[in-house]
């Protein structure tokens, strides 16, 4: 009998007579039904299908002043406010014969907002993997390798694109590539070891992404669960991008403490700068990222993602700030064709990254079911460049009390000084409404 | 004269009958009356609110030896494929989109709920607790188990344990600070097989969650022996190849 059988229908047995006590008995029967499993519901089946559709709503409070703006909306009227609508749906599939896996994911986004009108496709995935043993697996195709401990970057992701901070969990798109995974379990003090051999062609359309073309890319990581702590030790040969090599960690510490770290060298890198004069210099040298972080779970069940990251390819604000005032001048009225294609190039040279600068902090706070609302789970999100001083502020709410069915509120504020990172993007206010249909 | 000495020296020695029984072999049937050392099961989780709306999970889980757990989602789609692993005091959870599986802890909660994650991925409980006291108690067994370091979830528990079939009926679970966090109720002994007889249902409240409630649905639980491989992080994103 269940809880509500006991609660609510008990007391009326002794006051009704029999016939209640008849319908109570069903009443309860019935509810007690309800938590019958049938295993034919998740009968195993040689493929799979799924994904999810989502529709988001979006309200932009736009800077025309501010320094990246003629980057994103250049060429259109000065705008300061923009309302767009998104619509995505993703794919994913699995196909299975003996040994065999073929696998995909997929997705189209169609855009609209006063501005323009478009949708693409993506083949996120697409491959097949062979897995003769439990210890081991070879896959060909285009794969996403993760690589890192890191929650919001991965310094030592070397094969892969880069983590949207203000989404760490958004779909992302792997390249082509061969790859295989041992692992072999022992007893001890190393309890796993695993090895990752990585093979990511450059050549013609394939790759092209990723660096220079007409390379072979291999790379390796090298997995042991050592006095349990989580160790990786990652190297991506020189080719379409230079030699790196890193390391990462992650270890809990009792119940409700995590700590990782990740470092990466990048050995003999090449990265553009942009003098006190104006004057843009080449320089090579070795550049170290490094992230700490941890994750606490306190007694009340906040949960607390902290990280510091030192971005080795990222700029100190004084290089970041001269950069927007050479956009500034670049896109002023007086500004001439030569100057916006250096801003520009500079831009996609390192420059406009989303994360451009040299150390962050992240902090992440998401309370689970507060307030004993269960499936709300509120949570505020913080980006600071720590040089500048200038931040992102994102505060939202997700609700997921039906079935499949994800609601996400939320809203993103960003502040700084002038010439600052944080000042200098486009869209400064941001508040947008999502529902996610998974199936 | 005789008598009252008689029965005043059985007085004396039935506190020492109680203390005979060996409670670290009595938590220890416990454990493999619930389940094999080594075993594949598929549950169903039911998460109720108040006022009756539901949310479910339907998770197929292997085990090895005494501290090794991993576990699949197969339902709702939101979660498909999602896996989580469990080694000893070591945790993690492998989503398909984020990839690379993360560190958890014991007590969060991958379904949310009132089952938190050393719920959901058991481990033998003589495993993590020792038995303070163990005591006769009508026609149960009262076992008071205190854990063994402060990894485990819940710092103390409290079973009632069936004398006839040397199963649970209810656990009460304790935090450090002596708030009782949730009580487990055993129910419908199910015969599933292989000399598998359990209870097919266990239903957790929580007066830290009043009037909702999570219910846990054995569907399959079966002997099974799969290789070491299977439990490390690099099989996660596989353990789908598992099921048959």
């Amino acid at each position: 009998m269940t809880r509500r059988g006991v609660h609510g229908v008990a007391p009326w047995v002794g006051a009704a007579g029999p016939c209640v006590a008849v319908l109570a008995l069903l009443a309860s029967a019935a509810q007690a039904a309800d938590y019958r499993f049938d295993l034919a519901e998740i009968e195993a089946k040689p493929w799979e299908l799924g994904g999810f559709v989502e529709g988001k709503a979006e309200h932009l409070r736009l800077a025309p002043q501010a320094a990246l703006y003629p980057l994103s909306f250049g060429g259109a009227p000065p705008r300061h406010t923009l309302d767009r609508a998104t619509a995505t749906l993703e794919l994913a599939g699995t196909f299975k014969q003996g040994p065999f896996t073929a696998y995909g994911r997929v997705d189209g986004i169609a855009v609209t907002d006063a501005l323009r009108t478009n949708s693409a496709g993506r083949v996120l995935e697409a491959g097949v993997r062979a897995s003769p043993t439990e210890g081991l697996s070879f896959d060909l195709g285009k794969q996403v390798q993760r690589w890192g401990k890191g929650y919001a970057w991965n310094p030592v992701a070397f094969f892969e694109r880069p983590k949207d901070p203000n989404d760490p969990q958004q779909s992302r798109e792997g390249f082509v590539m061969a790859s295989a995974d041992a692992v072999k379990s022992l007893q001890g003090a190393v309890a796993a070891i695993g090895f990752t051999p990585v093979l990511l062609p450059t050549s013609g359309d394939l790759n092209r992404d990723y660096g220079e073309r007409g390379h072979g890319n291999p790379g390796a990581r090298l997995y042991a669960l050592v006095a349990d702590t989580d160790i990786d030790l990652l190297w991506a040969a020189k080719g379409s991008r230079p030699q790196r090599i890193g390391l990462d960690f992650s270890r809990n510490f009792g119940s409700q403490l995590e700590v990782h770290c990740e470092w990466a060298r990048a050995i003999g890198a090449i990265r553009r700068e942009l003098a006190a004069g104006g004057a843009v210099t080449t320089r090579r040298s070795h550049l170290d990222s490094a992230l700490l972080g941890l994750r606490y779970l306190t007694d009340n069940e906040v949960t607390w993602i902290v990280e510091f990251y030192r971005n080795g390819a990222g700029y100190d604000d004084a290089q970041l700030a001269r950069f927007y005032d050479l956009l500034g001048s670049a896109f002023a009225p007086d500004g001439t064709p030569a100057q916006q294609a250096q801003a520009s190039s500079l831009a996609q040279s390192g420059f406009g990254r989303s994360n451009a600068g040299r150390h962050y902090a992240y902090l992440r706070a998401s309370a689970k079911d507060p307030f004993d609302w269960l499936y709300v789970n509120p949570a505020l999100t913080a980006i600071v460049n720590l040089d500048d001083r200038s931040f992102q502020l994102t505060p939202e709410v997700v609700y997921g009390g039906w079935q499949n069915v994800e609601l996400r509120l939320r809203a993103v504020w960003l502040h700084g000084k002038a010439s600052s990172e944080f000042s200098a993007k486009p869209a400064q206010r941001r508040v947008e409404a999502s529902a996610k249909f998974y199936f | 004269m005789h008598s009252i000495r008689r029965l005043a020296l059985l007085a004396a020695l039935l506190p020492g009958v109680a203390l005979a029984l060996d409670g670290r072999a009595l938590l220890e049937k416990v454990d493999r009356n619930l389940e094999p050392e080594s075993y594949e099961m598929t549950r169903k989780l039911i998460n109720e609110e108040p006022d009756g709306k539901r949310k479910e999970f339907i998770l197929y889980s292997v085990k090895k030896g005494r501290g090794n757990v991993a576990a699949l989602f197969l339902a709702p789609a939101s979660d498909k494929g999602r896996s989580t692993l469990r080694q000893g005091d070591n945790m993690w959870l492998y989503i398909p989109n984020v990839g690379k599986p993360v560190r958890i802890t014991s007590l969060q909660s991958v379904t949310g709920g009132v089952f938190n994650n050393a719920d959901i991925l058991r481990v033998d409980y003589s495993e993590e607790y020792d038995v303070t006291s163990a005591q006769e108690e009508g026609e149960n067994y009262r076992l008071d188990l205190k854990a063994k370091s402060g990894n485990v979830a819940y710092d103390r528990l409290v079973l009632t344990v069936d004398r006839k079939t040397v199963l649970p009926t209810r656990i009460e679970a304790y935090a450090a600070s002596g708030l009782r966090v949730k009580t487990l109720h055993f129910k419908d002994i199910k015969d599933f097989g292989g000399g598998i007889r359990r209870p097919a249902t266990v239903e957790t409240d929580s007066p830290l969650y009043k009037g909702y409630k999570s219910v846990m649905l054995y569907a399959a639980v079966k002997k099974r022996e799969v290789p070491d491989e299977v439990f490390t992080l690099n099989f996660m994103s596989r353990l789908e190849e598992l099921r048959k």
